[in-house]
Order: structure tokens, then sequence, then C-alpha cells
């Protein structure tokens, strides 16, 4: 083994520069051991976009010429550990057109390690990530996605603590020695170095069998060459909507059939029907037009096409009306309004249940200091 | 000579509330863009008013690469790429040409609607000349709405035309030596292109936070023919940092604060909209433009002595340029005397 290939994939913008010092620091580290290395962010993904999944490498190598034949790549197609860092990418990612719903540990060699960053368990994660053909490990870090701007960086060391337990999960990578070497020069900080350290103890392994996951078949489309393209590169636009699926009535967009964003979301709307005035607001200010129009007159927002942004949630003016909670509480994609329709109290019911994991927003607007205080409850 | 009578227009009637707002997509889901896009909500809008007989043509920016990924789109009207500087000419170029083909009798005679769009970088700074010059040809209908997220956003973040004093951008870093590295001032564009254009019968401002407002200019814009302009203030969540869900509330502030007025001018005369009418009406109070700065982490970097001097500059605005009639140009005192 000569050649060492580290992913970490995140969440565009958000995670962007806690990815660029995880990169940075395995190949700081590395060095230390006298390997050579070289961290990238893969180039289809910029510029990146607030929430679309994004992916950064890290490759280790023992001289130059083994490290260039792996770089002259677009990415790797197998990697040693994968960093998924936050939880919710454990449903998959789409990060463009065509590209289809990837598995989070698509690239994983055999007895590789993906690193999850969550307040969840395994056990709970394992249904989310789909099944490999080969085994491997999972390594959970405790702790919240770690969500900053572009400008201001959220320093909760989150970035220290999946560095931290890198020599735990792939020991020939680097020692723990290099590692804090590497933390003291580039960052000056020995509560960064700390943080590393208690990762490497607290950090939890588990083996993934090969019949453990989510057994769905990830969607695919087959991306059109240059010869089976329209002359003078026409694409067809999408359809005008028609009724509700079912109905007479309601309208419900066509939409691009070929990237759904879904796996933007880290958080989902769920409406509480029985409060909804039908002002038309969520609706109508919602950017990825993911509201359909329920033939009664109800928004009902459609969950292959929603990316999150909680837009609907701030414009809805009847309290807990629309609440944004939890995505990885839930394991599909269907309707609210065919639920509610159904069964009305076993509706509200299970709105209660799912508001209950209401997580706080963590990616809120940013002054210099604010996370100060969240970071050490985090490393304590 | 032709006049403008002569032209085939459409005519939309402004959408009387927000029920009677049309229920169809012209453009749908499935566009690689931002958490709480506002641009994107702004296409959607746009396209709303404008109804199902709408060509668009857009220069580069976001609302270009993010929105048509490799062979796909979410356009449901015909829509045209075209270069940063050109939105004004690929516009023009459309209506004289959609013009030319159903005179010849190559195309069935009915009036369709063109929309040319760029962002700011697209329009304010590069594109002008030809927005400019698009403006003088009243023969033509076609409207250029120009989104303004005020960075090159797309190419993640450089300072525009339209960037604000003192933002934080990837030109613009705030260092520990000086702090502020923006030291312009925001573009009066919309005050520009209707002052200095008169041919053209139609200017106004917007925000898509006031999405009805916002859908009635477009179609009173494309109603009263001839050459068009509308500007759009846009937040962005990744460029000016903050969480996607406050994207409706920042368009809000940016007009409650003063910093963006909403106004129409319509044969030269000016009109104020919603809260800027209520300001200079003195109905209601600016709030104080920290309010608006203070969310977005593009200004984490400011001081007080920076927040006081941002309002300064506001309050001159109003002064100088807004109150007396969107363009800072006056008579000299006494000299009509």
């Amino acid at each position: 083994m000569s050649t060492i290939a580290v992913e970490v994939i995140y969440r565009g913008i958000f995670q962007k520069t806690m990815a660029k010092h995880i990169t940075r620091g395995i190949v700081l580290a590395a060095r230390k051991e006298g390997k050579v290395g070289i961290a990238f962010g893969r180039y289809g993904d910029s510029p990146e976009r607030n929430g679309i999944p994004a992916k950064q490498f890290a490759i280790v190598a023992d001289n130059d010429e083994e490290l260039q034949g792996s770089i002259a790549k677009y990415e790797p197609t197998e990697v040693d550990v994968a960093i998924a860092v936050d939880d919710a990418l454990c449903k998959g990612v789409e990060s463009w057109a065509w590209y289809g719903l990837q598995p989070v540990n698509k690239l994983l060699k055999e007895n590789g390690t993906l690193i999850v960053t969550t307040t969840q368990s395994a056990e709970e994660l394992i249904p989310h990530i789909h099944k490999k053909e080969l085994p491997y490990n999972l390594a959970v870090i405790k702790g919240k996605a770690s969500f900053s701007g572009l400008w201001v960086y959220k320093n909760d060391h989150t970035d220290m603590r999946v560095l931290g337990a890198l020599p735990r999960v792939a020991p020939h990578l680097f020692g723990s020695p290099a590692l804090e070497s590497a933390i003291r020069e580039e960052w000056k900080d020995e509560l960064k170095v700390a943080s590393a350290e208690k990762s490497f103890e607290r950090v939890q392994i588990r083996k993934v069998k090969p019949e453990e996951g989510n057994p769905e078949i990830p969607y695919s489309f087959t991306m059109p060459g240059w010869k089976s393209m329209e002359e003078g590169l026409v694409v067809r636009a999408i359809p005008l909507g028609s009724h509700f699926p079912g109905h007479d009535g309601g309208y419900r967009p066509e939409r691009n059939p070929y990237f759904k964003k879904f796996t933007t979301r880290t958080m989902r709307p769920v409406v509480d029907f029985s409060k909804c005035t039908k002002c038309t607001l969520c609706w109508l200010q919602c950017p990825d037009s993911c509201f359909d129009v329920t033939p009664d007159g109800y928004y009902d927002a459609n969950m292959e096409a929603c990316c999150g942004c909680g837009v609907c949630e701030a414009v809805c003016p009847v309290d807990k009306c629309v609440t944004m909670v939890d995505d990885t509480r839930f394991d599909n994609n269907n309707g609210e309004w065919e639920m509610w329709k159904k069964d009305k109290d076993g509706y509200a019911t299970w709105l209660a249940s799912k508001i209950e994991h209401r997580p706080e927003r963590s990616h809120g607007f940013h002054h210099r200091g604010q996370y100060e205080k969240e970071r050490i409850e985090q490393t304590d | 000579m032709e006049t403008q009578a002569s032209m085939d227009i459409q005519k939309l009637d402004s959408f009387k509330g927000v029920k009677r707002v049309t229920v169809e997509e012209y453009f749908t889901s499935g566009h690689r863009t931002c958490q709480g896009c506002e641009s994107a909500l702004v296409m959607k809008l746009m396209v709303k008013a404008a109804g199902p007989r709408t060509i668009v043509l857009g220069s580069t920016g976001c609302m270009y690469v993010a929105n048509t990924t490799y062979y796909t789109t979410p356009w449901v009207v015909p829509w045209m790429h075209t270069q940063l500087g050109s939105s004004g000419s690929a516009g023009l170029g459309t209506a004289a040409g959609l013009k030319a083909l159903m005179r010849k009798g190559k195309m069935k005679k009915e009036p369709i609607n063109v929309i040319a769009f760029c962002g700011d970088g697209g329009g304010i700074d590069m594109g002008l000349s030809a927005i400019s010059a698009t403006l003088m040809h009243p023969q033509y209908n076609l409207l250029i709405l120009c989104y303004d997220n005020e960075s090159y956003a797309n190419t993640d973040i450089q300072v525009s035309g339209a960037s604000p004093w003192g933002a934080n951008t990837t030109f613009s870093p705030p260092g520990k030596a000086h702090r502020i590295m923006h030291t312009r001032w925001k573009k009066n564009v919309a005050g520009m292109l209707a002052a200095g254009h008169p041919a053209c019968r139609y200017v106004a401002t917007v925000c898509a936070s006031y999405a009805l407002d916002m859908m009635n200019k477009v179609r009173k814009a494309l109603s009263t023919g001839g050459p068009t302009f509308i500007h759009s203030l846009d937040p962005c969540p990744k460029g000016w940092d903050y969480d996607p869900m406050y994207s409706h509330e920042l368009g809000e502030l940016a007009i409650e604060a003063g910093i963006f007025p909403l106004y129409e001018v319509e044969e030269m005369k000016l009109k104020f909209y919603g809260k800027t009418k209520k300001i200079v009406e003195g109905r209601l109070k600016r709030r104080p433009v920290k309010d608006y700065l203070s969310r977005q982490g593009r200004f984490a970097h400011f001081t007080e002595e920076d927040i006081d001097y941002f309002q300064k500059k506001t309050d001159e605005m109003w002064e100088k340029w807004i109150l007396p009639g969107v363009i800072p140009i006056q008579p000299e005192k006494d000299g009509g005397k």
C-alpha cells in the first residue's frame, strides 16, 4: 500500500472551510512522517452552492511519482477513508444533474472506514446508509453537524476531532504524534491538540457487514454523450404541469427529472394542515417551486424537490403551521397532505412525534466569538 | 417612422391579491442553486408574471450556471444563454428577430414577451453599455431584469459595482491593518437608466420579498412596451452569509432600512411603492441600518464606527438622491433667479 486516499463529503459553503482544514491537516500530518500528499476539491463542485453536497480529497503517498499517478484524476476511484461531516449525508448524495443518488459509502475500499459526525448512534445511522457488497467500518464522532458561512468560520473544533480520529481508524495514514505536531505548527493552539487527542480516545468504531444497511437501489440516469444530443444543443423544456396526481383539481408542476435536489436537505418542513389558512406565502415564496397545490387548495411540499431552506417556515404567518424538523428522522419522501387526508388524528400524532426532533438552526448569522461557548460544550 | 402605438404587446393586468396569482409554474424545480436562493425566486416570479408566451434570455451568472447543469433545464418557457455583458443586445436582437419573422409571415403574428435577465456583474458592470443602447430603441418590446445579489456570486463572491460599502468579498477580505477593503458606494442603477434614456418608458426597482408588487411591476413593464428595465435586490445567503431561511426577511430589512428604495419611473414620472412610499411620506421611520447589517456575515468585521458611517451615507443617499427624485442632480442654489 503506497497511496492512501481520503474523501470528505460535506455541505457546500456551510462546511467548505472545515473540509479544507481536514484535508489540509491530513497532508500536513502525513508530511511529518516523511510522506507526501495533496489536498484538493472536486473541480465540478465549484462554485459551491449552500447545502449542495460537495467533496474534497486528501491523497497521501510514499513518493512523488505515486502521488502524481493518483492526482491526475477527477476524483479517486476508491478511498480508504470517507468522512461525512453531516449525518444527513448518510442517505446518499446528489451533487449535480445526471449524477443520480450516490451512496455515501460508494467509494470505500473493502474494510475501509466511513467516519460520520453525528449525535445518533451507529445503529441508528446504518438503516439510512445504502448496502455495500464489501464489509466496512463505521466510525462515529459525537457532535452536531458544524455549519458555518462563507465569511465567518464556526471554530468549534469539529475539524480537529475528525483529524484526531484518523490515527485510530487508519493508523497507516499517520500516527497521533505526527498529527499533534502538525496541528501545533499550523494552528498554534493547544486546545485544538487537546480536541484531537480526546477524539482519538472517544471515536466509536463498528464493523458493518455486507447485508446491513438500506436495501434500496439508488436512482441513476444515463447521461447523454455528445452523439446523443439534439442538433443545436437544444435541451427540451420542462412540460407544463397538470392536476395533483390522482385528482381532478390542484396543480403539480413538472420538474427537472435529472436533478431532484432533496439530498441538499438537512431539515424538512412538516405542515399542520389543520392550522393552514391557505395564505399562499409558502407556495409563492419557495425558490424551488416545491409546493404542489392540492385539489382543496392547500400547499403540499414535494419532498423530492424540497432542499430544506426553511423559507416556508419563515414566511408562514401562522404559529406552528410550517415547522422545519430533522430530516434524518424520515426514511421516505412521501407526501404529507395525502397522509393527512387519510387519517387526520394519526397525522396529528405523527406530526407531534416529528416536531419533537426539531433541531436548533445551527447555521444562523455570524459574529466573531459567537461559537466559543458551543466549542467548550463539545470538547469538554 | 414606426411609432410605439403600432406594436403588438400583451396586456397583462395587475394581479389583484395573492389568491389571483396564476398557479402555473414556468420556471420549476430541479435547479442547482443555493438553499434559500432569492434570485431563483425572482426567476420563478418573473415568468409567472409574464405568462406562457414569453422568451427568456439569460446572461452568464448564477441564474445561468446553477440553473442549467449539463443538458438539463428548469425552464418551461423557451430560454437561451447569452454572454456575460450582452443581455441588452440579446434581448434587442430577439425582439427584432421576432418582429422580422412576423413581418415576413414566417411566424404567426402574436405578441410575445421578451425578457433578458442579467446579474449585477453582467448588468451593472459589464453589460451596462449594451443595456443603455437597448433602452434607446423604442420600436422593440423587451424587458431587461437585473437580479442584483450584490456580487459576482456565481464565481464565489467578487466585488461588483453593486456591492455595498465595506462588505467582505473575495476581492475585499478584511484584514488586520485594513478592515474596510471595499470603499465604494453602490451604484444608483435604476435612477441612472431612468434619467438618461428618454426612449425607455418604464424603469422600476423590486424586491421578491414583496412578491405581488414585484410580479405586478413585471406585468406593467411588459404591458408598457418598448424597452424597459427592472432592478431587483436579491438577498444572497451564500455571499451575504446568513441562514437561508432569512432570505425573505433580509429583503424586507433592506427596504425598511432604506438601503434599497422601491419605486418606478413611468413616462418620467416617479412613484414610490410599499414601505419606501411610507418612508418618503413620513408615515414610517427608516429602521437603523444596524438591524440589516448585523444579520449578515459579510459585515461581521464592522465596528460601531463602520455602522455609523454606513448609516450616515444612507441618510445622505436619502437626502441627496432619493427624496429629491432618485437622482442626485439639483439646480444650483438660486441658480434659476
